[in-house]
């Protein structure tokens, strides 16, 4: 048949010569950091303090809630007494396997199994995934666990592309050393990491033809987000009700040249032409040779030509980080990923007045911005009962609950095997958009979003059943290869759940369901479901009062760790 | 089965579904939709694919291509694949689908990307209130593929609305292979959506046991199934983690046990796919087969390839028809041969139609890592026996660097579409059963489309 292709013909040519492709904007954003200070809110203090308030504190502010946790929290007094110990708990780190930066080649001389374990061990996740499981089961520094975790998710570096453990744990530490210092900090240490440089093309990017990657993705993902917002975290509109972009093409552009000039470290005394002795685990270096000296203009900001290359990297770090978008982008995205996924315009407003200001004119705290997400009156009290209230538990915080409340021992890797079924691999987004965007519609829901919601699917709706079934109802240690050391792995110590705790409630049916009910449900249990319960443990039974305490306590936890209501906190 | 509150898109043969339509005042639409089975599968290349390297001009618009995307990228005229009757070949890696152009069944659309109304390059300019919004950006290309609102939130997708308009069954025939997207999500209709691989089985779950602990078990499984006043956020999870359960033991068996299309799965030497998209399509291509099990007469597939955001080694250093992008080629040619050979084996080659989709196209003008930055119009494949025979559809820009076509400040070569989204997915929408009453339910600016001289391109015929 004939074919359309039809050779174009000239269309009304434009005589212009500079053209923006994303919407024009009031400026292109730029705050800076002249603007006026917002009044900061005092977070009224919560005086009163409850049982099923500290377990929902541990559902924001921990991998899950412990009889330990919950009655430390309570004998804090308030929220904020328990946060500010966490400020203070010494940091997790992944200083050892920082310490394992090789060559891309290191590996190449092996063969067969002893390959795949290097391989896995020096240029992948593996070893950071299972540090990261092992630290969120047992260590005491939860609070600046789970903001770096939360913070991971915000400026993705993923083993998907870039294959360095060293790189990817020297990445991650910044999250753990910087989860209550300031944003900014943390916005430079990742621009400059060698890890990130590779995953988003910094590294390397010329003056002659600059790379747009990581200054799009800068603006777009870790700072301003793509629409300009008011301070409440709602959608700036121009007259026509439409929304405004935070940057147009030319931004992208000159934050692009402003970043060239920058090149991965190299191991030992390797010249910066060896590809194969890259230093993923320290920051990238100057290559003069591809810095672009010429004047850049973005967000309202201009670097003169001549100016230092770390100058024209402070500007756009500036920038970025005084945006007045960035403050209530960020402040949402940790409250979504703290709290809850609906926040109100007022929650988001108190935070993002936090983040533009600390009370002590510092802009980007974020122990003040913790601080104050957790001790807000939307963040405390018992569970919360409005339409649009509830995070759905993400794979990782759902395993984790799971095995705290079992009383797991880890290092790690009994949750490796479960996480890719479950949708999460930490620290292997399938790309820079993470597991699921901040703003994944909740089917049905009537606007609402639920990012999470991205990650239940049939499959991984029965990958988490199974979960619960296996490390609960078939929880004993002997039972499962999961928990076996690794032989392959040096230094594995495997998984040990201690039951000790839930086989010390014996025949006390009432007693361990207010336990349950308290730790995994925040005391919202309903008759009925307390009443279904009952049948079901006391069905259980053994000669040994020990294992049936156990195996009660076992089922009893599984038909709660599978229930939706467990599955999403409140 | 709830069909009361739903209105009805496509018509299978039952009288009782006739009346029901009649009931609803849809009958006039009837006689449009065709009878029997029909499927559309998309394919979702994530990252967006250079597909300016996808299909290439071999007419004197060549030395254009070579000279726009230099040395450094432009493949040479000898290794593309050539197209009988069009002066366009294919990337060498997409030889596998070369056959299927031979039999009629293959076409390419030129240069489609979203757009919010037709634009040329002085309107570009001076209307930005006709742009689609944040152009560029992944998050939002994406949405605005799979949710066609170009300057509006996108909470539901094109999929997902077709599903809206279909009768409710109790397996969704809106399936996923590719994971929970956009496109996916309806207003009122939910999808299904299962793994590439492995199993899906429920531990320690038996409906007939007997046991009295199992029994007491489950019971209690069934009381905290019931979310009622916990928020709408646990009462829907509370919907998708109960209807799952139910999905999946009908699934698994469909997609582990037995099966005729597993082995056409191969690629040329003979050696079985391994790569995802290639595990996706061919779980789709059970899902088809199981067609008469599940009480599917028509379905809707959407499957992904990841991986397509090629901003440094796209190609080869030294050789253009290598590298990332023509890895991820080779993975999705051969994905595709092998279930257009499956459709012809199961005698459904003129039923089924797969598509392809992306964030946007890329620069033309490659970067300084051997790769190319985001940009706007792209080209996109068509595959199945249904299409209108050895035709390339569309228009394929002028690619003079900051000519009339360059919306790009610098002259990277960022083409705008000539051909919208809808006008694209819009024929297919349409060949698959969708009635012309329910288009501008599915495509929210469907009205912007179809008049004007604007229409859905004549994909099939």
């Amino acid at each position: 048949m004939a074919s359309e292709h039809v050779l174009r013909t000239a269309r009304t040519a434009s005589a212009a010569a500079l053209l923006v492709l994303v919407a024009a904007c009031g400026g292109g954003g730029g705050g800076g950091s002249s603007s006026a200070p917002t009044p900061v809110p005092v977070p009224v203090p919560i005086v009163t303090y409850s049982g099923a308030d500290a377990a929902r504190l541990a559902d924001q502010g921990s991998f899950g809630a412990t009889k330990t946790l919950i009655d430390a929290m309570v004998a804090g007094g308030s929220a904020g007494a328990w946060i500010d110990a966490q400020f203070a708990a010494p940091s997790s780190n992944y200083s050892d396997l920082i310490a394992k930066s090789v060559a891309k080649t290191y590996c190449d001389a092996l063969s067969g199994s002893a390959r795949n374990v290097c391989d896995r061990d020096y240029r992948s996740s593996f070893g950071v995934a299972l540090e990261f499981y092992a630290h969120a089961v047992a260590n005491p520094d939860q609070l600046r666990q789970r903001v770096a975790f939360a913070l991971s998710q915000l400026l993705v570096a993923s083993d998907f592309e870039v294959h360095s453990t060293a790189g990817l744990a020297s990445f991650n530490q910044i999250f753990l050393d910087n989860a209550f210092g300031n944003y900014r900090d943390i916005l430079k240490a990742v621009t400059l990491n060698g890890y990130m440089g590779d995953y988003l093309d910094l590294a390397n990017s010329s003056r002659t033809a600059p790379n747009e990657n990581y200054a799009r993705e800068l603006m777009q993902l870790f700072a301003m987000g793509v629409n300009q917002l008011n301070a409440d975290g709602t959608d700036k509109v121009d007259a026509t009700g439409a929304t405004i972009a935070t940057f147009t093409a030319d931004d992208v552009r000159g934050v692009a040249r402003a970043l060239t000039g920058w090149t991965c470290a190299r191991l030992g005394t390797a010249p910066i032409s060896d590809n194969n002795a890259i230093d993923y685990a320290k920051p990238m270096i100057s290559n003069a040779a591809l810095y672009d000296t010429t004047a850049k203009t973005f967000l309202g900001t201009t670097v003169a030509a001549g100016a230092a290359q770390t100058a024209s990297l402070d500007a756009v770090i500036d920038a970025v980080f005084n945006n007045a978008s960035t403050a209530p982008y960020v402040s949402k995205f940790l409250i979504q990923q703290l709290v809850t996924s609906n926040p109100s315009a007022a929650y988001v407003g108190r935070i993002s007045a936090v983040f533009a200001n600390n009370g002590s004119g510092v802009r980007g705290d974020l122990k003040a911005v913790v601080r104050a997400i957790l001790t807000d009156a939307d963040a405390r009290g018992d569970a919360k009962t409005g339409a649009s209230d509830g995070k759905v538990k993400e794979p990782v915080l759902f395993s984790l609950a799971i095995a705290r409340l079992a009383g797991f021992r880890s290092d790690g890797y009994a949750f490796y095997t479960r996480d890719q079924a479950m949708g999460q691999q930490p620290f292997r987004a399938p790309s820079v958009f993470n597991f699921y965007p901040p703003d994944y519609p909740l089917p049905q829901g009537g606007g609402l979003v639920s990012p999470p919601t991205k990650l239940l699917t049939v499959s991984t709706v029965i990958a988490r059943h199974n979960l619960a079934y296996d490390w609960l109802v078939n929880g004993d240690a002997a039972s499962r290869s999961e928990y076996t050391p690794l032989a392959s792995l040096t230094g594995a110590t495997g998984t040990q759940p201690d039951w000790s705790a839930w086989e010390a409630f014996g025949t006390d049916t009432t007693a361990l369901i207010d336990r349950i009910n308290l730790l995994m449900l925040n005391n919202t249990m309903s008759a009925p479901q307390r009443a279904a319960l009952v049948t079901a443990i006391n069905a259980v039974t053994n000669a040994d009062p020990t294992v049936q305490a156990r195996k009660r306590a076992q089922v009893a936890l599984y038909i709660v760790a599978s229930s939706p209501q467990f599955q999403v906190d409140r | 089965m709830a069909i009361s509150k739903r209105d009805f898109m496509r018509l299978t043969a039952g009288a009782g579904a006739l009346a029901v339509l009649g009931q609803l005042g849809r009958t006039a639409g009837v006689a449009q939709v065709a009878p029997g089975y029909r499927a559309m599968v998309g394919v979702f290349l994530f990252g967006g694919s250079d597909n300016w390297n996808m299909i290439v001009p071999t007419d004197g618009r060549y030395a254009g291509y070579a000279a726009g995307r230099g040395a450094t990228l432009a493949l040479p005229q000898a290794s593309l694949v050539g197209l009988p009757g069009v002066p366009y070949g294919l990337h060498p890696a997409l030889a596998p689908l070369g056959a299927a152009w031979s039999e009629g069944a293959l076409s390419a659309v030129l240069n489609t990307g979203s757009l919010y109304a037709p634009l040329t390059k002085a309107l570009y300019q001076s209307r930005t209130d006709l742009r689609p919004t944040n152009l560029m950006s992944h998050a939002d290309e994406q949405s605005h593929w799979q949710g066609m609102r170009m300057r509006d939130v996108n909470r539901d997708g094109f999929m997902g609305r077709i599903n809206d308009r279909e009768a409710a069954l109790p397996t969704p025939d809106l399936i996923s292979l590719g994971g929970s997207t956009l496109a996916l999500i309806g207003k009122s209709s939910s999808p299904l959506i299962l793994p590439s691989n492995g199993t899906i089985v429920r531990n320690g779950y038996n409906a007939a046991s007997n046991d009295a602990a199992v029994v007491a078990r489950q019971a209690a499984l069934t009381t905290f199934a019931d979310a009622g006043g916990t928020g709408t956020p646990t009462q829907l999870s509370a919907t998708t983690i109960n209807t799952s359960y139910s999905q999946a033991a009908t699934a698994n068996g469909i997609l582990t046990g037995a099966s005729t299309v597993d082995q056409y799965f191969k690629n040329g030497a003979g050696v079985a796919l391994t790569s995802d998209v290639s595990r996706q399509l061919l779980r789709v291509a059970r899902l088809i087969e199981a067609r008469g099990t599940l009480g599917h007469t028509r379905q809707v597939f959407f499957t992904s390839q990841g991986g397509y955001d090629n901003h440094s080694n796209e190609v080869d250093a030294g050789n253009t028809t290598t590298g990332t992008h023509a890895s991820l080629l080779t993975d999705l040619a051969d994905a595709l041969a092998g279930f257009y050979a499956a459709m012809k084996a199961l005698g459904l080659q003129d039923q089924v139609t797969a598509f392809t989709m992306s964030d946007f196209g890329r620069t033309f003008k490659v970067n300084s890592q051997r790769g190319t930055d985001h940009a706007w119009g792209n080209n996109h494949l068509v595959l199945g026996g249904a299409v209108k025979n050895r035709t390339v559809h569309g228009t394929y820009p002028d690619t003079t660097l900051g000519g009339p076509d360059d919306v790009d400040g610098a002259a990277l070569g960022r083409w705008i579409p000539t051909t919208a989204s809808e006008e694209y997915l819009g024929a297919i929408a349409q060949w698959y059963g969708v009635l012309p009453a329910d288009m501008p339910y599915v495509f929210p600016n469907w009205t912007t489309w179809s008049t004007g001289g604007r229409g859905p391109l004549p994909l099939f015929g």
